[in-house]
């Protein structure tokens, strides 16, 4: 097959004609990796890297000798003719064309190249091609010279009304006003288009429609998750993106705030709420959970978040053993979960340590005295935990109450009372204190200090000055806060990732694979962070454009967004990818929107989404991008276009969560209690989906139904599926039924006959106008349901909700029947 | 077999594929890379999924205990446990234990039942259940079964989804992954709830995980909306909703003809089996229909929310082809802390709203000969301790047991397992298994393999890694199968 060409040529040239990554790395993977890998290494013997695999195995053999099959064990074993001897063991043998690759390869030389995604990209020359004048940008160079490559031309561009659609809906989430329509296709000129561009990016929706992306991402969510999954306040860190995203915060500098806001110089309240990023993971509440427990808990979700959302690199498995796939090892994660091992946050109820902020300017003013009063008094209880005497005392009382937790009678810990975490704290009580950590030693004199008689009149002054705040309304956001060096965890290495076998102690440190630390760089989460967004990190820029890209597109250019790795989809523009990432981060500043300007500026992007036959069967999934993307568009923006065409959708922004209305009996936690659906009235009804509460083991349904991810863990990709119950939520939800009498108000006020107003209807929902047939066959719709009503005038009030309409109930009604089936319309939910 | 129906399920219901191949004549390799749209398949379309062995069961109906019911009130009869009633627990049970509310020393807790034998397997059954005890010749008692989790959400997650944590696909969504469904009119793989709340997991039990959303639970309800909008609007005629969605269609049809987007042939689908649904729903959620004898049978209510219900719902689902029918009853969280906990209280009631719609529900379908193909689970997210609770090393109020993750036990009935049989046994206090062990891990790879699905072989590729329902664990219980 491809080899036997390969082969032919070997004579004159010794250069790689096996490709490892296509031929060479899947057969590794597949048929060896699984013992002779990152979890076992039978035999003695890894192939995870070329280093590993030229070191002679427990056998004393060399599993691999380049330039020599003959001497390389691995190539002797796979074609052994005793099947006992023979690899793999388990299985079919490889086939022959396997064998013959891995023969050639080793002769070649073994070429063992780095994975792609590991070396920094460099900037590749836009490729030339023949048809100059179809190029906007340099995007295009590289889309067509593949289509060209293949013998194939790109699609023509789509008519106006589409594209202003497409735009929309693209850069703001929203579908555009029918005048919007009109106003650019009266002159559809490359200013006009440029122009409009400028204006959506500028438009204070744009921050709305991006913030739904990065907060699936950050597994934003308004509870705590896990069992009780009560309230969360954490909407400021909501508020927080869709303003990064609005003011165009470059995006190094987004990612250093949220990863390290509070470790900058001087940091404001912004870029502490900004630090929230990482107060999205899931707090255990219930009886019984140990806080250590689903502390460490949260902060694997942090570095598996971190490394998936900025590196698109899986690290879950890395947890317990060496990666079996990529080049990193056991320790190397816990030197990651070293930089997000110190923060003060402790998976407890009370969220601390939370930011107060305010709703107001005049409430800031008056908190602030309080605050710093309570700042003062709270360090004052800290210091007098450093005194002797604490100390002295503490120690006596650990004797005493180690003595009554390891007899059997009944305790009274010095009468002192009894506090949540207090489990924990019997634990360090009864390890000998030689064996604590300074963390572990903070949380017994902080125990002993908020419990300690003598210190009671310092306490209950703090008491009494938080108490001042009660007129205030103050917003307790969770966020990231270092400890002290003098207070600071020790990173154990757990054995087999089990959090009760500490092992080896370890410094914070990034994998070998993904490069080097600069000297000097801060052993911190801010080290770190400057780190992801440095120019020799390999990865960041590319995960970032490839995010922008399958937003823009409908699919990444490597589809696998959460995976760049040797197990992800290759790229299917490979030299595109690093120019993007070069362009993206160098050339444009890390600049969102200047980024999305330059792919919506593209002829690529401006192409008609029609396909013929010929073309799907060429490129099915449109991997060459011959013509614009069709795809469904998002649980968001199919309620807020519902809401938008209706003219219900509030323009109001930020705030708590609300809560539009939903069927009864959905939300029904274990526990009842206070947590409820309180159903919001007048404009909150209609804000836009991204301001949804959504609680995590109850998620509001139509949204789900739409494949909006349930934000427990980070989620990279929406997978769109198809099914009944998407078709049941816009043909019968109420809040759909609402919409559509809203649209059908709208057309009523429209001049001329029914058809009129269904052609008008029509565009307002789609922005192009209807063929003839689609018209009448809505018009058709309309006068049987009009007939129905009219013979049935008791139906009329119910369907025909608006007040305003009753001059002709039914004619409204039947109006309402039209444009909910205008609202279902595959193109009305499509993104064309 | 792994890339083939990872192809198949990569991108659910992007087409389908008859209508495709009748109108475009497309290779199969494209129809195979475009994906399967799950529940409208024939059985001899290749893309539709197949078991890997013969099955034995073709449907399951899976009852969850939400709360974790007490094995030593009703199945696992412990004499010994008895007369150490009142006794301090030995200090050995405790060492290195964590519980989730037991402190200090505790006091052993006789069975709170009176235990007899039943039919002529000689099963022991207690008090509590007398109409199951007279179907114990048509069950498999599993006796020894372990977990690793204590708490509620995590044990209800790894038993369901296989793992602790939220985010897996769960049972129902992998057995109608890997076998598609049978009722064009209805979903593969239903969810019916009863008691006061839903499992302290939430939706999380039920969900698809990454596997594609259609193949998530849909939650059936006995009061308001059998399915949410399933109803046609407040003043909006059937036949104008007919109507509606034939205009949908006809004008998508019209899209797809102009523009070619296989994606909206599937959408036309989608349309057509919702209002099937709307039709088919509420007439299947209808369970007046049935005869009074059914309902005395049963002890059924039509329009209320009980387990009874459930149970006659779920045999109307599966008689109507439908995957996996997964019923939750919460409420059985007997710490003693309350009266509705109290073991001599609450847990009675439980017992008696389970006891007849259970043994009903094994009748039923054994008269209908569809118990022979319809495996019946029952079973907790764990187990109960043989101590008296002493929550923060007081007496409670009432009487109840802590968590207990080492021994519990599920009964299987029909669908291929042995009848009147017992596997496994415990200690003589019912603390630990010392006999036929079974991870829930190992139970779920026994109910794929009974559905004909080798739980090895049911991988999804997802964050790079093949991901199954039994993680890299699990051992099928060939002992109980007939």
């Amino acid at each position: 097959m491809i080899l036997s060409i390969a082969l032919g040529a070997a004579g004159c040239s010794r250069e790689p004609e096996v490709d490892f990554d296509l031929q060479v790395r899947p057969i590794l993977q597949d048929r060896c990796t699984i013992c002779h890998g990152g979890v076992k290494e039978e035999g003695g013997l890894s192939l995870l890297s070329a280093e590993d695999a030229r070191r002679p195995g427990a056998s004393g053999a060399v599993a691999l000798v380049p330039g020599d099959p003959s001497a390389s064990e691995i190539f002797r074993r796979i074609r052994h003719p005793d099947p006992r001897k023979r690899m793999p063991p388990k299985g079919s043998p490889l086939s022959p064309d396997e064998v013959e690759v891995l023969g050639a390869w080793i002769e070649s030389g073994a070429h063992w190249p780095t994975h792609w995604s590991y070396v920094v990209p460099g900037r590749p020359d836009p490729p030339t091609i023949r048809r100059q004048a179809w190029t906007h940008n340099d995007i295009d160079r590289f889309i067509l010279a593949r289509i060209e490559a293949a013998g194939h031309q790109p699609s023509a561009p789509a008519d106006c009304a589409t594209l202003v659609r497409r735009l929309h809906l693209d850069l703001i989430g929203l579908p555009p006003d029918l005048a919007e329509v009109d106003d650019f296709c009266s002159r559809p000129d490359e200013a006009a288009y440029e122009a409009l561009v400028d204006r959506l990016l500028a438009s204070p929706r744009f921050g709305e429609r991006w913030a739904s992306m990065w907060l699936d991402l950050a597994r934003y969510a308004d509870t705590k998750g896990y069992e009780k999954d009560p309230h969360r306040t954490i909407w400021r860190y909501r508020d927080w993106v869709i303003e990064a995203f609005n003011r165009d915060l470059p995006f190094d500098r987004f990612t250093v705030e949220q990863l390290a806001g509070d470790l900058l110089d001087d940091p404001t309240e912004a870029n502490r709420i900004a630090t929230a990023f990482h107060r999205n993971t899931m707090t255990n509440t219930e009886g019984g959970t140990s806080d250590e427990e689903f502390r460490i808990a949260a902060v694997i979700d942090r570095v598996n978040t971190t490394m998936e959302v900025w590196q698109a690199t899986t690290i879950q498995c890395v947890q317990c053993h060496n990666h079996p796939y990529e080049p990193i090892r056991h320790a190397e994660y816990f030197r990651l979960f070293a930089y997000f091992n110190n923060t003060a946050d402790s998976d407890l109820a009370s969220e601390s340590p939370v930011l107060l902020s305010f709703p107001d300017e005049v409430q800031a003013r008056a908190a602030a005295p309080i605050l710093d009063e309570i700042r003062r008094l709270e360090g004052e209880l800290e210091a007098a935990g450093d005194e002797d005497w604490v100390q002295e005392r503490l120690a006596g009382w650990v004797e005493e109450a180690r003595r009554q937790l390891m007899s059997s009678e009944g305790r009274d810990l010095f009468g002192l009372k009894e506090i949540p975490g207090e489990s924990e704290i019997e634990e360090i009580i009864k390890t000998p204190a030689p064996e604590l950590d300074p963390n572990e030693r903070m949380r017994l004199t902080r125990y002993f200090v908020s419990v300690v008689p003598d210190l009671k009149p310092l306490r209950d002054q703090l008491a009494a000055v938080k108490r001042r705040l009660a007129g205030l309304d103050p917003i307790p956001t969770p966020v990231l806060e270092e400890l002290p060096a003098r207070h600071a965890r020790i990173t154990r290495v757990f054995d087999r990732g089990s959090w009760l076998s500490p092992t080896d102690p370890v410094e914070p440190g990034i994998p070998g694979a993904l490069g080097r630390l600069p000297d000097g760089a801060p052993a911190n989460r801010l080290g770190f962070a400057n780190w992801l967004v440095s120019p020799d990190n390999p990865l960041t820029a590319r995960v970032m454009v490839n995010r922008l890209w399958h937003q823009v597109f409908g699919r990444g250019l490597v589809p696998t967004l959460e995976d760049l790795g040797s197990r992800g989809d290759r790229p299917t523009h490979p030299e595109l990818l690093d120019w993007l990432a070069i362009r993206f981060s160098r050339d444009l500043g890390w600049s969102v929107k200047a980024f999305l300007k330059e792919l919506v500026l593209s002829s690529t992007y401006r192409q008609s989404s029609h396909l013929d036959t010929q073309l799907l069967e060429w490129d099915p999934h449109n991997e060459l991008l011959a013509r614009g993307s069709r795809y469904r568009l998002s649980a968001e923006q199919i309620r807020d276009q519902a809401l938008a065409v209706a003219g219900l959708l509030s323009p109001r922004m930020f705030g708590p969560s609300v809560m539009p209305p939903q069927p009864d009996g959905v939300w029904n936690s274990p526990y009842g209690g206070s947590d409820r659906w309180v159903t919001s009235t007048g404009e909150d009804r209609y804000r836009r989906a991204v301001y949804t509460y959504w609680k995590r083991t109850s998620p509001y349904p139509s949204l789900v139904t739409f494949d909006h991810p349930g934000r427990e863990t980070t989620a990279s990709r929406r997978i769109p599926s198809s099914s009944p119950l998407q078709a049941l939520v816009t043909l019968n939800d109420p809040v759909y039924l609402e919409a559509a009498a809203g649209l059908a108000d709208r057309m009523r006020r429209q001049p001329g006959e029914p058809v009129d107003r269904i052609r008008w209807g029509y565009r307002a929902a789609l922005a192009v106008p209807p063929a003839d047939g689609t018209a009448q066959d809505l018009l058709d719709l309309f006068e049987e349901s009009l007939a129905s009503f009219r013979a049935e005038p008791e139906q009329v009030r119910s369907l025909s909700r608006s007040a305003e309409t009753q001059l002709d109930g039914a004619e409204h009604a039947a109006m309402t029947v039209v444009a909910n089936a205008i609202m279902n319309l595959d193109d009305f939910l499509s993104r064309n | 077999m792994k890339l083939e129906q990872e192809l198949r399920h990569a991108w659910a219901g992007h087409l389908t594929r008859r209508h495709f191949l009748r109108r475009c004549g497309l290779s199969a390799v494209w129809a195979a890379a475009g994906g399967l749209q799950i529940g409208t398949g024939s059985a001899v379309d290749p893309t539709i999924p197949a078991p890997h062995f013969p099955p034995r069961a073709k449907r399951v109906i899976y009852m969850h205990m939400a709360g974790a019911p007490s094995q030593l009130e009703l199945f696992d009869y412990k004499p010994t446990l008895e007369r150490l009633h009142g006794q301090e627990c030995p200090e050995s049970l405790l060492a290195g234990r964590r519980f989730a509310f037991i402190q200090g020393t505790p006091k052993m807790l006789g069975p709170q039942a009176v235990f007899t034998r039943h039919g002529e397997s000689g099963a022991w059954v207690s008090d509590r259940l007398p109409h199951f005890a007279e179907t114990v010749d048509e069950v498999t008692f599993l006796k020894a079964v372990h977990t690793d989790e204590f708490n509620h959400a995590p044990a209800q997650l790894l038993m369901l989804t296989g793992s602790p944590r939220p985010g897996r696909p769960s049972f129902g969504s992998w057995a109608v992954y890997g076998l598609g469904s049978e009722n064009e009119n209805l979903p593969g793989f239903v969810v019916l709830l009863s008691g006061k709340h839903q499992p302290d997991a939430g939706r999380a039990v039920w969900s698809s995980g990454f596997l594609p959303t259609v193949l998530e639970g849909v939650q059936c309800r006995s009061e308001g909306e059998p399915v949410l909008y399933v109803s046609d609007p407040e003043g909006l005629p059937r036949d104008l909703r007919r109507r509606t969605v034939e205009m949908v269609n006809r004008i998508n049809r019209q899209s797809y003809e102009e523009v070619g987007d296989p994606r909206l042939l599937s959408r036309i689908e989608q349309y057509e089996l919702a209002f099937r649904m709307q039709v088919s729903v509420p007439e299947t959620m209808d369970i007046g229909q049935e005869p009074p004898e059914v309902h005395q049978l049963y002890g059924t209510e039509p329009g209320k929310t009980s387990f009874a219900n459930n149970c006659l719902l779920a045999r109307r689902l599966v008689e109507r082809g439908v995957r996996f029918v997964q019923l939750f009853h919460w409420g059985w969280d007997s710490h003693g802390a309350d009266q509705s906990e109290a073991l001599n209280l609450g847990f009675k009631d439980r017992c008696r709203e389970v006891d007849r719609p259970m043994a009903a529900l094994i009748r039923d379908l054994k008269r209908r000969g569809l118990l022979e193909d319809t495996l019946l689970v029952w079973a907790g997210e764990f187990g109960r301790t043989p101590m008296l609770e002493n929550r923060s090393g007081m007496d409670n109020r009432f009487v109840g047991r802590d968590h207990h993750s080492d021994a519990f036990t599920v009964w299987l009935s029909g669908g291929g397992v042995r009848s009147g049989f017992t596997h496994g046994e415990t200690d003589e206090i019912g603390y630990q298994g010392v006999a036929g062990r079974v991870h829930v891990h190992d139970l779920q790879a026994t109910v794929l393999y009974l559905l004909g699905l080798d739980h090895e072989r049911t991988v999804h590729r997802f964050q790079g890694r093949d991901f199954r329902l039994t993680d890299v664990h699990g051992r099928v219980v060939e002992e109980i199968i007939a």
